[in-house]
């Protein structure tokens, strides 16, 4: 048998598992955007459009404000972990940080509905602590729960791709700074932060494409209007049976997903040059 | 030496846990002065710089400028700038922001900034390269921008930790040069660390060895190479051909008694606080003079020995002979080569050979004859 023709029988279990479970239903949902009663069209962008604005605009507004608070949140920790000077301090954190990025999303909502609700854990301590009393309790299961929970979930990732940048940037370069008279806070902005921005687009914009396809957050958070995407999609599904405006739905969120992956890309193929 | 000068080390000592890596460390070092910390690697030549620098806190002892206690102060407090042995030039700066860091830093307005870093740049050759990243400047360019980082700011001390280690051969004996003569125009006090003998023998006033976190011995480049006060230097500075021998004192005159392989010698005691019994006798290679073995017409002062050539080889500008003597083995050079096989005599004179007590090592300070 010829070598090549080897080879690619070899690749081919891949490729398959590829192209039937990956390739395949991709294309199939977005023929399916445009696949009306009986014809072609842009139908279900436009009721999608018309239905659904208000959610493509709040799942982009509240993805992106997650996306710019683990930023600093990621610096934050991996700033504290490269240049903390209280060793016992630093090891607390470099134990503890990591932690939420084993837990599912599913049951950070959960964990997140009981504490942030009216009557949660949060507001509870705050009314025992005589912080508050009870009659101005909220509840925080609307917009900014979801952008807790995401900020609470994809922090630890990004900080630990940051915090593995900053531990490789030249600590001799840290002295330098401090020598010439640094505080701690400008050698994080003014040096280390410039050397690690690759790893820290390229960790938030993971980040952003995980947070966009999150379903089970939006629905235990904040089940009500307006909402992300994923839940609007699990809903023309699920309650109609409507599977184009679905698709339609599902090819907006790849656009938005596919913006910031480009963003991925061209950084990649710049550290490669 | 403690008391009159400029920077003044006081019974400095550091740890990095259960381990002693200095010890009662008393050095006084004048303005303007060029020392060079010289030592092998581990000795604690850059922990002392990093204690001088502010990096590392000393576990007893005090760090004085002039009247100034800076032993608890932060770096940017003390007056010193430091070059790093890697640089540490920041990569996302151009060669303008690496130099002008410092007085940002400081507050000074942009036109003062722009006109400091011009004439940094000019004063270390770096013009038209201001827009360049660190990655786009060659070895020499990078270290020279590391330079001007730490002197534009002005320091009152210069701590340059092996900084022309990076840099190949060829480009390290220019820079040694040109580095020097910057600090003597500027007139600036340094303190450079570095495991290259030669490179601490050409350009500084004073050189420190360390050996253990100790100082070993202290003095002017001749004084250390001509006059090692220990076996420790004496090895360091080149000295490694190393023979047992014995001797007595007789007046003014330590006479090596005659053995197997060697005739009767001696040396002016000159200083040397040698005692009578067994020495151990260290000399350079090219201290050494190879002569014929009917030669008997031997000098008077230093010492002979017998043995026969193993292997020569030519290092550049003389021959380097492997000479076995008894049951040892020592290297010595020669303008002109000797066959191996052939049987010689190599003769050290006494101003070359460096004895030292073998019995109390603590005590065995020894100095050769008369040229410092």
């Amino acid at each position: 048998m010829p070598r090549r023709l080897l080879g690619l029988l070899l690749v081919m279990p891949a490729l398959a598992v590829i192209a039937l479970l990956f390739i395949l239903p991709l294309v199939m949902s977005a023929v399916g955007a445009f696949q009306l009663n009986g014809g072609w069209g842009l139908g279900n962008f436009a009721k999608a459009f018309d239905l659904y604005l208000n959610d493509i605009l709040f799942s982009v507004g509240i993805v992106s404000l997650s996306t710019a608070l683990i930023g600093f949140g990621a610096i934050a920790i991996g700033g504290y972990l490269t240049l903390g000077a209280h060793p016992v301090a630093v090891t607390i954190l470099r134990w503890l940080y990591r932690w939420p990025m084993f837990i599912p999303f599913i049951v950070v909502g959960q964990i997140l509905r009981t504490f942030l609700a009216k009557n949660g854990m949060m507001n509870n301590t705050a009314i025992s602590l005589g912080l508050m009393t009870p009659i101005d309790a909220m509840s925080f299961l609307d917009w900014r729960g979801i952008v807790i929970a995401f900020v609470w979930k994809q922090t630890p990732f990004v900080a630990l791709l940051v915090a593995g940048a900053m531990a490789s940037v030249n600590r001799e370069g840290i002295e330098a700074a401090v020598n010439l008279g640094a505080s701690r806070l400008r050698v994080l902005v003014e040096i280390i932060v410039p050397q690690v921005t690759a790893t820290l687009a390229v960790g938030l914009i993971l980040s952003f494409v995980t947070m966009m396809s999150v379903l089970s957050v939006p629905l235990m958070i904040n089940a009500q209007s307006p909402t992300m995407l994923t839940a609007d999609i699990a809903f023309r599904v699920n309650a109609y049976g409507d599977y184009g405006v679905a698709n339609a739905l599902g090819l907006i969120s790849l656009v938005l997903a596919s913006s910031v992956a480009w963003i991925y890309l061209r950084i990649s193929l710049k550290e490669r040059a | 030496m403690s008391g009159s000068g400029y920077l003044e080390l006081n019974g400095i000592a550091s740890r990095y846990g259960a381990t002693q890596v200095l010890k009662d460390i008393n050095l006084s070092i004048r303005a303007g002065e060029f020392v060079a910390l010289l030592g092998s690697s581990g000795c604690g030549k850059t922990t002392l710089l990093r204690t001088l620098a502010g990096f590392n806190a000393p576990s007893s002892g005090s760090v004085h400028i002039g009247a100034r206690d800076i032993t608890h102060l932060p770096p940017d407090k003390r007056g010193m700038a430091l070059v790093f042995q890697s640089y540490a030039l920041w990569p996302h700066m151009t060669v303008d922001e690496n130099i002008a860091y410092g007085l940002k830093l400081k507050g000074v307005p942009r036109a003062d900034i722009a006109a400091k870093v011009s004439a940094m740049q000019s004063l270390l050759g770096l013009q038209g390269l201001g827009g360049r990243k660190p990655q786009a400047l060659s070895g020499g360019q990078r270290q020279r921008v590391a330079l001007g980082r730490a002197l534009v700011i002005d320091p009152e001390i210069l701590l340059l930790d092996e900084p022309l280690s990076n840099l190949d051969a060829r480009i390290r004996l220019t820079v040694r040069h040109e580095l020097r003569a910057l600090q003597q125009r500027l007139g600036i006090t340094a303190i450079h660390v570095t495991h290259d003998r030669e490179e601490a023998m050409v350009m500084a006033d004073r050189i420190v060895i360390l050996d253990a976190g100790r100082i070993a011995q202290q003095g002017r480049p001749e004084e250390v190479y001509n006059r090692p006060a220990s076996p420790f230097v004496a090895a360091f500075m080149g000295a490694e051909n190393l023979l047992k021998l014995d001797g007595f004192v007789v007046g003014d005159r330590f006479v090596l008694s005659p053995g197997a392989v060697h005739a009767a010698g001696g040396v002016p005691l000159d200083g040397r606080s040698l005692a009578s019994g067994a020495v151990e006798a260290r000399f350079r290679p090219e201290a050494a003079r190879i002569l014929a073995t009917l030669d008997t017409a031997t000098p008077e002062d230093g010492m002979t020995f017998r043995g026969e050539v193993l292997a020569v080889t030519y290092p550049g500008g003389h021959w380097r002979h492997v000479v076995r003597t008894g049951a040892h083995e020592i290297l010595a050079d020669a303008p002109r080569a000797c066959q191996p096989g052939e049987r010689v005599a190599v003769h050290v004179g006494a101003d070359a050979l460096f004895l030292f007590n073998l019995a109390e090592p603590a005590s065995a300070s020894s100095l050769p004859a008369s040229r410092a």
